[in-house]
């Protein structure tokens, strides 16, 4: 196979070429990424070092006055706590509720997986406003939830407004992409290991535990990084079921633009939150290599 | 042994169905609340009407940003579709040694939080004279976030393509275009449709790229939708949200009618 793709391939680099060259396949994409893309997130960065006048956007003056009221105000640290522990929550969760769907969906007869998928790829597809209203009618003070408990102990359970409610709004949202992460590991372990380790007397849970456990890792450590990611930014979620009583960090920034109208704030504040959210990444990562030797190459 | 294995099947089998249900239940009241005959939003629905739908198709500002939602996702689907396809095709097949940094960069918009994203282009637009009136900003942003996943799915189905086909197309005389058009279009189509499904769904559903890039007289249906739940809590706004599930689910069952969705959940990692 491989050498007679070889052979054509050497054939076709005799014959004379003819047309474009290949490289105006991807021009238009890096031009669009490179004007729209780069040069936007390197003028926040500039933004961020400007001057704040009193009337006016910004002046063409640097300072690192926005820094200093980014990183001294402890009101910033409060949101800022609030966002990492929620999305901390979150990927907790998530990762606890797709484990198990992930592993179910990897040793589904192939049939059923097409199925199971449909069900998983779906909600995913919805619109977010969508599914934050969808929480919005179950758990509010008409809603489900409450109607439920009500009449079962006669308390009310209204958690519209809660950091309860916009837990179990994400965890909604996330719980596919941290599947499919997950499963897209389990795939790749061949099931003679797992053979293996149980004809050699492991039970069951011993052969999950000591293969195919530690064997999933780069799946869950994928899966949890783009998780955080996502639930440390999400904006709409916390908005909706948070009933604006809950204040995270994507929804101070935001304000800090728009209403406040200080972009160079606002771009400090979005570049501190950056920050902090690489160095989040990079310790997890740290604590997870050393959790998982073998994935070092 | 077996007993206890079967048992083991069964506690995870309805572990599992508990999750899907969590998973598919919310959409589900969403549809069954647009078709509440009552006054207000609430469940379990007081009969069965289509009176909601009626009256959000009677309310302009729903209307109006549901059509204009509609024009902004085709052009970010056909600039996508173009870009990313073209994109998929250069990385995958003459990029050698900066293949992992192409890709990467391609991949950089959905890896930064969006609603940074938004806030950079929004400072850009204005700092510029740009500015966000019309559908331009929208559309750039949106093409950002929406062109990765077309990349993606034709990347998939290039990766197990038979380049022998084109070579013997070309050896039998076909130029460039042709082969493209007449065999290399034909194999990765799936994934090309797959991938500009994706991407019309990333740019109708956008919320937050749309937050900080819509400007007054263009406002995309979630934002508007958004705007409306504050405000007000009624049918109305289910029976919008109705249109999102029921696109969502016709694109689930197009892609996996098209190439499988195995292929766009795993081949995409």
């Amino acid at each position: 196979m491989a050498s007679t793709e070889g052979i054509l391939r050497a054939g076709v680099r005799v014959a004379p070429r003819r047309g474009l060259p290949p490289w105006l396949l991807i021009a238009p994409t890096l031009l669009l990424l490179t004007v729209f893309f780069v040069v936007p997130y390197v003028n926040m960065v500039r933004m961020s070092l400007l001057v704040k006048p009193a009337i006016g956007a910004y002046e063409p003056e640097f300072t690192l006055a926005n820094y200093a009221r980014a990183l001294l105000d402890p009101f910033h640290w409060r949101v800022m706590y609030r966002t990492f522990s929620l999305a901390g929550v979150t990927t907790a969760l998530t990762l606890v509720v797709a484990y198990p769907v992930a592993y179910h969906l990897t040793y589904a007869p192939r049939r059923r997986q097409r199925w199971l998928l449909m069900l998983l790829i779906s909600p995913l597809l919805v619109s977010l406003v969508v599914r934050g209203f969808a929480w919005m009618i179950l758990l509010g003070r008409v809603g489900l939830v409450n109607l439920t408990v009500q009449r079962l102990t006669g308390h009310e359970l209204v958690l519209i407004g809660t950091p309860a409610a916009i837990v179990i709004g994400l965890v909604h949202v996330y719980v596919p992409f941290m599947a499919l992460a997950i499963a897209g590991a389990l795939q790749n372990i061949p099931p003679e290991l797992i053979q293996a380790a149980r004809s050699l007397g492991a039970s069951p849970w011993a052969a999950f535990r000591r293969v195919v456990w530690p064997l999933s890792l780069p799946g869950v450590q994928a899966g949890t990084l783009l998780v955080f990611v996502l639930a440390v930014s999400s904006y709409v979620i916390p908005i909706l079921l948070g009933a604006s009583n809950v204040l995270v960090m994507p929804m101070l920034i935001v304000q800090t633009l728009l209403d406040a109208f200080n972009w160079p704030l606002g771009s400090a504040l979005s570049m501190v939150f950056f920050g902090l959210t690489a160095g989040v990444v990079a310790v997890y990562l740290r604590l997870l290599a050393r959790g998982m030797p073998w994935t070092r190459a | 042994m077996d007993a206890r294995m079967t048992r083991r099947g069964t506690w995870l089998a309805i572990l599992v169905t508990a999750v899907y249900v969590f998973l598919i239940a919310p959409m589900a009241i969403v549809v069954l609340a647009a078709l509440n005959a009552g006054d207000y939003l609430a469940f379990p629905p007081q009969g069965l009407s289509l009176r909601w739908f009626i009256r959000a198709a009677h309310t302009e500002p729903f209307v109006r940003s549901f059509l204009f939602s509609l024009k902004l996702a085709a052009w970010v689907t056909v600039a996508s579709t173009l870009l990313g396809t073209a994109a998929a095709l250069y990385v995958v097949r003459h990029s050698a040694r900066f293949r992992n940094l192409l890709r990467l960069a391609i991949l950089a918009p959905l890896q930064l939080p969006a609603i940074l994203t938004g806030i950079a282009l929004l400072i850009f637009f204005l700092a510029t004279g740009i500015g966000t009136r019309g559908m331009r900003a929208l559309f750039i942003g949106h093409t950002l976030v929406s062109l990765p996943y077309v990349f993606l799915t034709v990347s998939a189905v290039l990766a197990g393509f038979d380049r022998s086909l084109e070579e013997a197309a070309r050896s039998l005389g076909a130029g460039p275009f042709t082969t493209f058009r007449r065999v290399t279009l034909p194999l990765i189509k799936g994934g090309v449709i797959s991938g500009a499904l994706f991407a019309f769904i990333t740019s109708f559903d956008q919320f937050p790229v749309s937050l900080l890039l819509v400007s007054v007289g263009n406002t995309t249906l979630p934002i508007q939708l958004f705007d409306y739940l504050r405000f007000s809590f009624d049918p109305a706004a289910a029976a919008v949200s109705t249109v999102s599930v029921l696109m969502s689910v016709a694109i689930v069952l197009i892609v996996d009618r098209l190439v499988g969705l195995q292929a766009v959940s795993w081949g995409a990692q």
